[in-house]
């Protein structure tokens, strides 16, 4: 295992540590089940993110993505459980076909991945903005099919089996294939890896496209917890996503990093907030310190190498 | 044909106007008058100077997230404090040092510029929630009628300030740097350039510029709220690239960004005068974005492929 993944796990470990002694309750399965529920968002979001990062892109487009499979998935789904699975087929649809148009843009237009994914994101937002009339519209105002709702029921939730299946096929795919050799391959030096005959271009496609498909899971998962799809339910998650992969261990620089350090970043920034909403920090506290433990985090295993 | 990707951000502000003229007439009946272009100006400013900020980041190869966060947090006190003269001097210079944190722990923390002004950009907002927590405040007549008057266009001479610091610092030795830095970081610190100083400075003069943006937002809309400056990290990413500053740091200019940043303000007004729905604005805003990066990257590989 990687240094810095075991650095991300412990800091999570010390951080949930920390909750279940300044909070009761935190430590019983209802308040840590609470925890999980929430922190799998992250994970969803930040999995795909992770995956572009590994080879040195950035994907900013996962906030309206995530929004955009949501209203897909509410406006198709109508609440009716037997529609649920054509709704399903369209809203991971639709993200994945805008992940791939950001591999296609960024792999062989040449476009910065900044400019591609920011460009995505914008033309997402009009898009849905501009066809779900604001959520305005008689039907658009549809609840979360019952099945999609019974995911979050239970001791066990079933969502977080889904999140479990995420972390194995993220796992399983970086690891145990040759797939996952070479976004590795392409992360630590895109020419090298041209060179020995990896197909560049088409991992980078394959991953925007998997972040495509990721940002929609997580918009999937977030109607079902609640219960609705709102407009700028993906907000947050811009910069969340970004947070969970370098806070797990993550090279922004590419090359390094697995998803088991994600996993406890996305436990580590969410048990932080978690935290501090119930010692009733006000929300400007809440920013503050949260921004704070980024960086001391950052201090202690995101430093670049010195230049000498 | 190589200067197009130099010239972008006024290539595409001429073609933006150019739009803005034939939509605004063909639309009203008459062409645009001193007061559309004097509101133009005014409301163009706060992102101008943002983006002038941003520029000098991207140009040493960084990005600076915090913007956001620093334009929160002097539109707050701003209005909080109704922007007396010394109160303005105060938050700019609380400007500057906020940029000049993002700096110090850039160069000589060595963490990477994304990740650190991501956390300082939680930190900062925190900080203006913390001062204003419900949107309010005001602005004091005499400081509005200096900065953004609805009927004189002051807003030029500010303007024509900000490109002549720019024109100025272009041509100093730290002007230089700047250039030498984004472009091979190794190589200028082996020919001496002080690359941790450099990059010190541009992130606090990219927090004094938004900083001065935050005061004139305030003189705009007479008010302040304590996430106003959300929506400026991503304008003035994407004024930057527009205006034909590359990513990778070293080539192209502040005013191309200037360019980008007003170009930008433009479409909307394009979109607005076009009747289209503004539900859809974000869908052409984003689209803009990549055809104007297209538009660049292609003409260099026509330059190329001629030049072969």
């Amino acid at each position: 295992m990687n240094r810095r993944v075991a650095y991300a796990v412990a800091v999570a470990a010390v951080v949930l540590i920390l909750g279940a002694v300044l909070s009761p309750g935190f430590a019983s399965w209802p308040g840590l089940r609470a925890v999980l529920i929430v922190a799998s968002f992250t994970g969803f979001v930040a999995a795909g993110q992770m995956l572009v990062v590994l080879v040195g892109g950035i994907d900013l487009s996962i906030p309206w993505v995530l929004n955009a499979a949501a209203i897909v998935l509410t406006t198709t789904g109508l609440g009716l459980a037997d529609r649920l699975p054509l709704a399903l087929a369209l809203a991971v649809g639709a993200g994945l076909l805008a992940g791939l148009v950001n591999g296609l843009g960024v792999a062989w237009l040449g476009v910065p991945a900044v400019v591609m994914t920011l460009g995505m994101n914008g033309v997402l937002q009009g898009l849905t903005l501009g066809v779900s009339q604001g959520l305005t519209c008689g039907d658009c105002g549809h609840y979360a099919p019952q099945p999609l709702r019974d995911l979050f029921a239970g001791t066990v939730p079933a969502a977080l089996l889904v999140w479990l299946g995420a972390a194995l096929f993220v796992t399983v795919l970086l690891t145990l294939t040759t797939f996952g050799r070479r976004v590795y391959a392409t992360g630590a030096n895109p020419r090298a890896a041209y060179l020995s005959g990896v197909g560049v271009k088409g991992v980078t496609v394959a991953l925007y496209t998997l972040s495509g498909g990721f940002a929609a899971l997580a918009g999937i998962m977030l109607v079902g917890y609640g219960g609705q799809a709102s407009l700028g339910l993906g907000d947050p998650y811009l910069f969340e996503s970004i947070a969970a992969v370098v806070v797990g261990g993550v090279s922004i620089l590419g090359g390094r990093g697995d998803y088991l350090g994600v996993v406890a970043g996305s436990l580590t920034l969410v048990a932080v907030t978690t935290v501090l909403r119930a010692q009733q920090v006000p929300e400007y506290g809440r920013l503050m310190i949260y921004g704070l433990v980024i960086l001391a985090i950052l201090f202690a295993y995101g430093r670049e190498r010195a230049h000498d | 044909m190589r200067d197009l990707q130099d010239r972008l951000g006024y290539l595409v502000l001429a073609a933006t106007a150019l739009a803005y003229f034939a939509v605004y007439t063909t639309s009203l009946g008459r062409p645009p008058g001193s007061f559309d272009y004097l509101a133009i100006l005014n409301t163009t400013m706060p992102l101008v100077l943002v983006a002038l900020g941003q520029s000098l980041v991207v140009l040493t190869g960084g990005i600076d997230l915090s913007v956001g966060g620093v334009v929160s947090l002097c539109v707050a006190i701003t209005a909080a404090t109704g922007g007396a003269p010394g109160w303005i001097v105060a938050v700019v210079l609380l400007g500057a040092l906020c940029g000049l944190v993002n700096g110090l722990v850039v160069a000589y923390g060595r963490i990477a510029p994304i990740l650190t002004t991501l956390a300082t950009l939680s930190v900062y907002t925190g900080a203006a929630l913390w001062v204003l927590p419900v949107p309010g405040g005001s602005i004091v007549p005499e400081v509005r009628a200096v900065l953004s008057n609805p009927n004189v266009p002051t807003g030029l001479g500010w303007l024509a300030l900000a490109v002549a610091g720019w024109w100025v610092l272009r041509r100093t030795r730290f002007g230089l740097r700047v250039y030498a830095v984004g472009s091979d970081e190794t190589a200028a610190r082996a020919v001496g350039v002080p690359v941790e100083r450099v990059k010190a400075t541009v992130y606090a003069l990219s927090g004094l510029c938004s900083a001065a943006a935050a005061v004139f937002y305030v003189a705009t809309t007479t008010a302040g709220d304590a996430n106003a400056g959300a929506p400026f990290i991503l304008t003035s990413i994407a004024s930057v690239v527009v205006g034909g500053v590359a990513f990778t740091g070293g080539r192209g200019s502040a005013m191309g960004a200037v360019a980008g940043a007003v170009a930008l303000t433009l479409v909307i007004d394009v979109l607005f005068f076009a009747g289209i729905d503004p539900l859809y604005q974000s869908l052409f805003q984003g689209l803009f974005l990549v055809v104007a990066v297209l538009l660049g990257t292609g003409a260099a590989l026509l330059a190329r492929r001629r030049a072969a």
